[in-house]
């Protein structure tokens, strides 16, 4: 019998029990909306997780300075950056890895900032004219500072969101003076927003200034705590940080890995727990609903045998004038896919409003790929195959004589 | 269809039936249904079987059917071995060579005159389109004068009607043989006979082969031939010697209104 005709036979039969059609698809259409939903917030969550990556910069290696003492030396040990031994000049034996293109020496401080009448409490970072580069921040007003305020240790400074809000809430902070620690800072320009930082910090609540300036001028030293270097591409990260540390344990002439006095960090390293708990609970979220997929299948299977049941009269007399057992199969296998495809078709669209829902109302992160629709709809398809395949075949076997006979 | 190995010789009837047995395991009883028929039917024959419930015909006629297999003996159909046919090879040749009308009219509920007559056409394995399904069946309907309830469902219909319709699907694929289990079991005598004048005149003009399963002496009489099953063997095989002829005696009955109350 031609495809045509056995799907016509089949989505008549659907239409003959609008009722029974439509609470059996309940089944499927509730199975495929949680899978697409549950893929979303999965799918949602790591792309936050990997937005933030981005905001701490491209394909970043930390290199912080580490605590003194010896894990197990009996001593008193030191807080990570309380050892002092990272330098400029590790900073630019770092610069010339092969693989890594920018580096910004980094040393960071709290200060209270007044300009006018308001005062706020911030968080001080000193970095070189690369810094925001490698972060990918941009500013939204003025300019950056350059490499001769970087070289002459300038009062200048660029203000996080945050901080341009809260200082300067009704003017352009732009050109103004800042005090940090009662020392004159001009604002040279206003970053964009970065929102949330990995754990929920607010990445907008800093200043940035030359990272001279605040060594000389606001904390009196001449260490740095941390480099942030950006390595040329993503595939090389982890390659570079190792190269990192082994050129780091030379210039420290460290033999032993747990005397380390620095620690070498990728942002994905930082982002790997968040990112395997998040697979976790898609996992998780994708087995329920997984089940009340399954759940749905079981409902069609049921519903099919009902149906062969009822029909083996229809089933007798189609075989007496003709049909073949691929004929029957094939209408009953037709009709379970049909149910389960177009219940399918239905789930995808409740899918992907409950999961924009979740977003509007609860703001969840979603995300729904093309992907995701493709996987719930052929796993709706497979369940109609596979749980309508019993009940086809139990039909397609049916003794046409008895079926016939059949009251 | 020709999947004949050996070709029919002028000689060879339309079916040829040699020693046939059917028996039953029904728990631990062995049931004989058949036990060893003969029979030769001519093409063009309007033959009946009679017979006492019980007595086989049914096993027989489901035999000739092709929607059972025998368990011993032999059925030539144009000359072909068939009792040793799979389900599958069985269907194609009910599909083409065979026709069927039930005592209980078998049509699908809720499905039109049209779409029930049409149905063994979409089992034949040819590519008909939805037009050319539509002119044979409504060709056929107009043929056994139900033209005008063509859109009609089962249940819009009288049982002389949905019988007329049965007998419309039963002609779709142009069969050969005309397979009619108690056709008239299930109508009042004046829609017997009008049932009977259309399978006489199908005989006569088309020359279809009609195998009549009938309980009912009077209507085996429409036939040319009798055929008698007694306990599993044919006990008579007799012409009919004063032949009824429906067309003749619907004329004679009284002029009835010509709609009859759909049921």
């Amino acid at each position: 019998m031609r495809i045509q005709n056995v799907l016509r036979i089949a989505l008549k039969a659907i239409r003959r029990n609008k009722i029974r059609s439509a609470l059996t698809m309940l089944g499927v259409i509730i199975g495929v909306a949680s899978v697409i939903a549950m893929i979303a917030l999965g799918s949602g969550a790591r792309a936050s997780i990997d937005q933030q990556i981005q905001s701490q910069g491209t394909n970043v290696i930390f290199v912080s300075s580490g605590s003194w003492g010896r894990p197990g030396g009996g001593a008193v040990r030191g807080g990570a950056g309380t050892v002092t031994t990272l330098t400029l000049d590790d900073a630019k034996a770092v610069s010339e890895v092969p693989g890594v293109t920018r580096i910004s020496p980094m040393v960071r401080g709290r200060a209270q900032v007044i300009a006018g009448d308001q005062n706020w409490n911030t968080s001080v970072e000193g970095g070189n004219e690369d810094y925001l580069s490698i972060r990918n921040w941009s500013l939204v007003s003025g300019e950056n500072f350059t490499a001769r305020d970087v070289l002459v240790a300038e009062k200048v400074c660029v203000l996080g969101d945050t901080v341009a809000r809260n200082v300067f809430p009704d003017q352009d902070p732009v050109g103004q003076i800042i005090r940090v620690k009662n020392l004159p800072f001009r604002v040279l320009g206003v970053l964009g927003p970065k929102g949330q930082g990995q754990f929920g910090q607010d990445q907008d609540d800093l200043i940035i200034a030359p990272y001279t300036t605040i060594q000389k001028k606001l904390l009196g030293i001449t260490y740095i705590q941390q480099v942030y270097v950006s390595a040329s591409n993503s595939d090389d990260v982890e390659r570079v940080a190792v190269q990192i540390t082994r050129l780091m344990r030379q210039r420290h002439r460290i033999t032993n890995p747990d005397e380390d006095d620095f620690t070498v960090r990728t942002v994905e390293e930082m982002a790997a727990t968040r990112v395997q708990m998040a697979n976790t609970m898609t996992a998780l979220l994708m087995s329920v609903a997984s089940v009340s997929l399954l759940v749905g299948g079981i409902g069609i299977m049921n519903i099919m045998l009902v149906s062969v049941t009822e029909r083996t009269r229809e089933i007798g007399l189609r075989m007496a004038v003709g049909a073949r057992t691929r004929d029957i199969l094939r209408q009953f296998l037709a009709e379970a896919v049909s149910l389960s495809v177009v219940g399918g078709a239905a789930g995808i669209v409740l899918g992907v409003f409950v999961s924009e829902s979740l977003t509007w109302r609860l703001g969840w992160p979603t995300l729904i790929t093309t992907g995701s629709i493709l996987v719930a709809f052929a796993f709706a398809g497979a369940v109609g195959i596979f749980f309508g395949y019993y009940p086809a075949r139990k039909a397609a076997n049916l003794d046409p004589i008895e079926a016939l006979r059949y009251e | 269809m020709t999947t004949s190995t050996e070709p029919a010789t002028p000689r060879e009837p339309l079916i040829r039936i040699v020693g046939l047995k059917k028996s039953y395991v029904l728990g631990d009883v062995t049931v004989h249904a058949l036990r060893g028929v003969d029979v030769e039917i001519a093409s063009g024959t309007f033959g009946t079987v009679v017979g006492a419930s019980g007595s086989g015909k049914s096993t027989f006629m489901n035999i000739l059917g092709l929607l059972d297999r025998p368990s011993g003996g032999q059925y030539f159909l144009e000359g072909e071995d068939v009792s040793g046919f799979d389900r599958d090879r069985r269907a194609i040749l009910r599909n083409r060579k065979i026709g069927f009308v039930f005592q209980n009219f078998n049509l699908l509920p809720r499905t039109s005159a049209l779409e029930n007559v049409e149905l063994p056409l979409l089992y034949n394995g040819k590519a008909h389109s939805a037009e050319e399904r539509h002119r044979k069946a409504l060709g056929l309907l107009e043929a056994v004068g139900l033209g005008q309830r063509a859109h009609h469902t089962p249940n819009q219909l009288s049982g002389g009607q949905q019988q007329r319709v049965a007998i419309a699907r039963a002609l779709v694929n142009d069969p050969e043989i005309l397979l009619a289990d108690e056709p008239t079991g299930n109508l009042d005598s004046r829609t017997s006979v009008e049932i009977m004048e259309i399978l006489q005149r199908l005989n006569r003009e088309k020359g279809i082969t009609i195998i009549l399963i009938t309980h009912e002496h009077d209507i085996a009489e429409y036939g040319h031939r009798v055929i008698t099953f007694r306990d599993g063997r044919v006990v008579s095989d007799q012409p009919v010697a004063n032949r009824r002829a429906a067309a003749a005696e619907l004329a004679a009955l009284p002029a009835l209104e010509e709609e009859e109350a759909t049921a």
